[in-house]
């Protein structure tokens, strides 16, 4: 297995490199000029020049794109165009942040998830399963945002159930996640019971499950542990892979909650076209990815014991 | 009990309560702050740089105007807008030769408390201080956004600046004096400027002028930019950018409220605090809250004093009786007070003079301008929150059309049609589609084009448009890449020359004149007028230089913005101010319900 784990690794470095070209050139080339975005109206060519210089965008291609290499390579990433802050602070506070936003309901809508679309799949055919099918399919026709906008109007404003906006750092920051959670919960609830769903009837229709019924084996030992563990790598690669984006957390739900976390930071780069954070978090995020693609690999060995990592 | 039963009654509570709370919006509500007034108030971005030389936005002028000090400010309440002392303890002097000022520090001006300096005590501010700051603001390795303000300014002072980028940060101020910034004692300096120009004395007031500390520099580092020393009205006691920035009341600030307002500011209760020492506030709050609505739910709630009216939340918030006077609707109206200010903007349409269809044919230009109906526009696009524009100046500042006779283009299809034909394109036959540049690609922009589009075609004249990021639109422009494009600008200082100054030939690209016009007459009238003193000999030239722009149509003039701000009745001296984003020093709170102090 570590051999395994060595090669898909070395694999990965060709990948992160495409990644890290194709986002500089991207930047470079066709992106918005943050010398002219942070000057605006009152540029001079004086100004621009001093401004290039300092970025060093007045070097050439070869020569930003090997720096940009070098701090990717040395974790020392440099600082944010826009407040001059160190990259490495502004993402390593970003990310706790973004995580204490998403990794609770991410847990929490797994169990809730795999709970209800079991009870489904339990149900399959019944009243219950056309029900849910309506519920889940309209939950998951109504737009992110409009369940942002109802919910902040609903529940913290007329009903002053959570606060409208804010956060604190520590455990502090509790009250103002409360609300952000359930919406997550709730949005995420729609499109992955959904997918549960289909796993779980897919493996109720499977042979060793007609099996486990001859052998006379009750429907709760079929369902969780027959039905369960075999669903379990499709389950596995959708939410082992979607872990790196965690770290983005929200982007949505961290403007309009006020949460100041890594995609609130992405969205604002992006407005103000601060470069620096834009290409390094995203070839940050394209290496948690690969990485994250191996760690599923190796759980799918657990998870499945005729899969063989070699 | 069947938990079926429970749930259900658990959804029905839930729904009424819900049903309840949608009535009508609540009480805002007073939070107790146990004695102190803090004042809260929304930042819509976050800042870039809290060293006053190495910011230009607003969102960090909101708070370094409030923790340093400018050597002049504008005064509070009168209008026109108007320069006063700040650090300085009288308007600066001319002396004989017209281009040298006395400047006189105000004495006793201490900096805040900081470890920077000797046993923590913040020293009394004098001239070198003064020096130093000018300096500091002119060095290229520090100030790479705003020297625009000064440049060309002060005598001697562009050299310097020239020293600071041959020399890097290595450089010792000490070693290269300024040829325009002599020291005469402790407290006062002469300032030779390059020429007879009173317009030099407005960026004294701007905000990367502030005056610091060498000590604290020299101490923090770079990371002055984090840890302001001045010795403004308030000292940062919270830096979170990402969350609340915190300021607290610097006991020891000089500044007091204006004692004279203008007519009509006392029944305002704009002078209840008249010659207080300022601040009258202990704390601001400074949330940040990018999107709208929470930032209005929050304001309804009363966790906010203050907040802009954005369009939505003025369609629903704001209505305008038959006089033109804006009014909070109900139930607002008996919750919050607003005010309406003129924005010293000037929004426009410019045509390229170099460009072979537009450039070239004054009678087509005319068409578009008499084509194009600007009242509806205001009407419909902006609800009202605009004024239309007769000359290229804001109505609040001297030398607009409220001080001169202009007659400008007036929405008139038959007009327009018939310069069509003069242009050579009768009812538009053989004229190409015009294509218009924006500096924006938001929705608000697409949809103003569609506006225009269609008042243009029905005239005859098709437009096709092309929406940019605005750093990629003010290169098209550099480069003389586009045909007519959506512009406009925001005073930099409250004169009518920094408006004149957009269509002054010499200002082609990259400077401000994006459409390179040019007009020997006009010129020659703005080289004459740039430094005149405001009255009736200025306003006449201005009148000729309207009446070019008029007559030549290198734009097509639309529309000033108008402001709304909407706050708390427990908030006192609210009044829009154009010059100062974040006038937080003259804001008073009233405690309790009972109104009291």
């Amino acid at each position: 297995m570590i051999a395994y784990i060595a090669r898909r690794l070395l694999q990965s470095i060709p990948i992160v490199f495409g990644v890290a070209l194709l986002v500089f050139l991207l930047f470079s080339t066709v992106g918005e000029d943050p010398v002219r975005a942070a000057l605006g109206s009152h540029a001079t060519q004086e100004s621009i020049d001093d401004l290039r210089q300092r970025w060093g965008l007045d070097q050439p291609l070869p020569v930003q794109f090997a720096d940009f290499l070098r701090q990717i390579a040395t974790l020392d990433l440099g600082e944010s165009y826009n407040s001059g802050e160190r990259l490495t602070k502004i993402f390593r506070r970003g990310a706790m942040v973004s995580l204490s936003l998403t990794v609770p309901p991410f847990i929490i809508g797994i169990l809730v998830n795999i709970s209800i679309a079991l009870l489904i799949a339990y149900f399959r055919g019944s009243w219950f399963d056309h029900l849910a099918t309506v519920v889940f399919v309209g939950s998951m026709s109504v737009s992110y945002l409009v369940y942002i906008i109802t919910f902040q109007y609903v529940f913290a404003f007329q009903l002053d159930w959570f606060p409208i906006s804010g956060y604190e750092r520590g455990p502090a920051s509790l009250p103002y996640l409360v609300l952000p959670w359930i919406i997550i919960v709730v949005v995420s609830a729609g499109p992955d019971i959904r997918v549960l769903r289909t796993v779980f009837l897919e493996e109720t229709r499977a042979d060793y499950v007609r099996t486990a019924h001859a052998k006379g084996a009750s429907e709760r030992v079929i369902l969780f542990r027959h039905i369960l563990r075999n669903a379990m790598i499709p389950i596995l690669t959708q939410w082992v892979t979607s872990v790196p984006f965690l770290l983005l957390g929200a982007f949505l739900m961290e403007r309009f909650f006020s949460i100041p976390g890594l995609g609130d930071t992405l969205i604002n780069a992006i407005h103000t076209g601060d470069r620096p954070i834009l290409m390094s978090l995203t070839v940050l995020i394209a290496i948690a990815y690969s990485l994250f693609n191996l760690l599923t690999d190796v759980l799918y060995a657990y998870a499945d014991p005729r899969v063989k990592l070699s | 009990m069947d938990w079926r039963a429970g749930v259900a009654r658990w959804f029905v509570g839930l729904a009424l309560a819900t049903i309840a709370g949608c009535a009508g919006p609540g009480e805002p509500r007073t939070p107790d702050d146990g004695g102190l007034k803090i004042l809260r108030i929304a930042r819509r971005n976050e800042h870039k740089s809290l060293d006053p030389a190495g910011q230009f936005d607003s969102a960090s002028a909101q708070i370094v105007a409030n923790v340093y000090d400018t050597l002049l400010e504008y005064d509070y309440l009168k209008r026109p807008y108007q320069l006063v002392p700040g650090l300085l303890e009288r308007m600066p002097e001319k002396q004989e030769d017209g281009v040298t000022y006395l400047f006189t520090l105000r004495r006793g001006v201490r900096f805040i408390d900081d470890e920077a300096f000797t046993n923590g005590v913040g020293r009394e501010v004098g001239v070198d201080d003064v020096i130093y700051s000018i300096k500091r603001f002119a060095d290229a390795n520090i100030n790479v956004k705003s020297y625009i303000l000064m440049q060309g300014v002060i005598a001697g002072l562009d050299e310097f600046r020239q020293k600071t980028r041959t020399l890097g940060r290595a450089i010792d101020y000490d070693a290269h004096d300024v040829e325009g910034l002599r020291r005469l004692d402790e407290y006062r300096m002469l300032v030779q400027f390059t020429g007879e120009n009173p317009l030099a004395l407005y960026p004294l007031a701007a905000s990367p002028m502030s005056i610091v500390a060498r000590e604290a520099v020299e101490f923090y580092g770079d990371a002055i930019a984090q840890h302001p020393v001045g010795t403004g009205p308030f000292l940062l006691r919270t830096n979170d950018r990402r969350g609340t920035m915190v300021l607290a009341k610097n006991p020891n600030y000089h500044g007091r409220y204006p004692r004279q307002g203008e007519s009509g500011d006392a029944d305002r209760r704009l002078l209840v605090d008249a010659g207080k020492q300022l601040p009258l506030i202990d704390e601001v709050h400074l949330p940040l809250i990018e999107e709208s609505q929470p930032a209005m739910l929050r304001f309804r709630k009363g966790e906010l004093d203050l907040h802009t009216v954005d369009r939505d939340n003025f369609i629903k918030m704001v209505h305008r009786d038959e006089g033109g006077r804006f009014h909070l609707k109900s139930p607002y109206s008996e919750q919050f007070l607003m005010f309406a200010e003129e924005a010293l903007t000037c929004e426009y349409i410019a045509f390229n003079m170099n460009d072979p269809l537009v450039g070239q044919n004054r009678a087509l230009r005319q068409a578009i301008a008499y084509a194009l109906d600007v009242d509806a526009f205001i009407e419909v696009m902006l609800n009202g929150r605009a004024e239309r524009l007769a000359t290229i100046v804001p109505h609040p500042i001297a030398g607009s059309e409220r001080d001169i006779a202009i007659e400008y283009y007036t929405y008139d299809p038959a007009k327009a049609k018939a310069k069509l034909a003069e242009a050579g394109f009768p009812e538009g036959v053989g004229l190409p589609p015009i294509q218009f540049d924006f500096r924006s690609t938001a929705k608000e922009a697409r949809q103003g084009f569609e506006y225009v589009r269609h008042e243009l075609a029905m005239v005859g004249i098709k437009a096709v448009a092309r929406f940019h990021t605005f750093s990629a639109y003010l290169q098209r422009i550099e480069s003389g890449n586009f045909q007519v494009g959506n512009s406009g600008w925001f005073a930099d200082y409250p004169d009518a020359e920094n408006f004149y100054q957009l269509l002054y030939g010499k200002n082609r690209p990259p400077g401000p004149n994006m459409g390179a016009f040019s007009h020997p007459e006009y010129d020659r009238l703005y080289e004459e007028t740039r430094f005149m003193p405001n009255g009736p000999e200025r306003f006449a030239l201005f009148e000729r230089m309207a009446m070019i722009v008029r007559d030549e149509a290198p734009v097509v003039l639309r529309f000033n913005r108008l402001d709304f701000g909407i706050y708390q009745k427990r908030l006192r001296n609210v009044t829009g101010h154009m010059m100062n984003d974040a006038p937080y020093k003259f804001f008073n709170l009233d405690l309790g319900e009972s109104g009291q102090e």
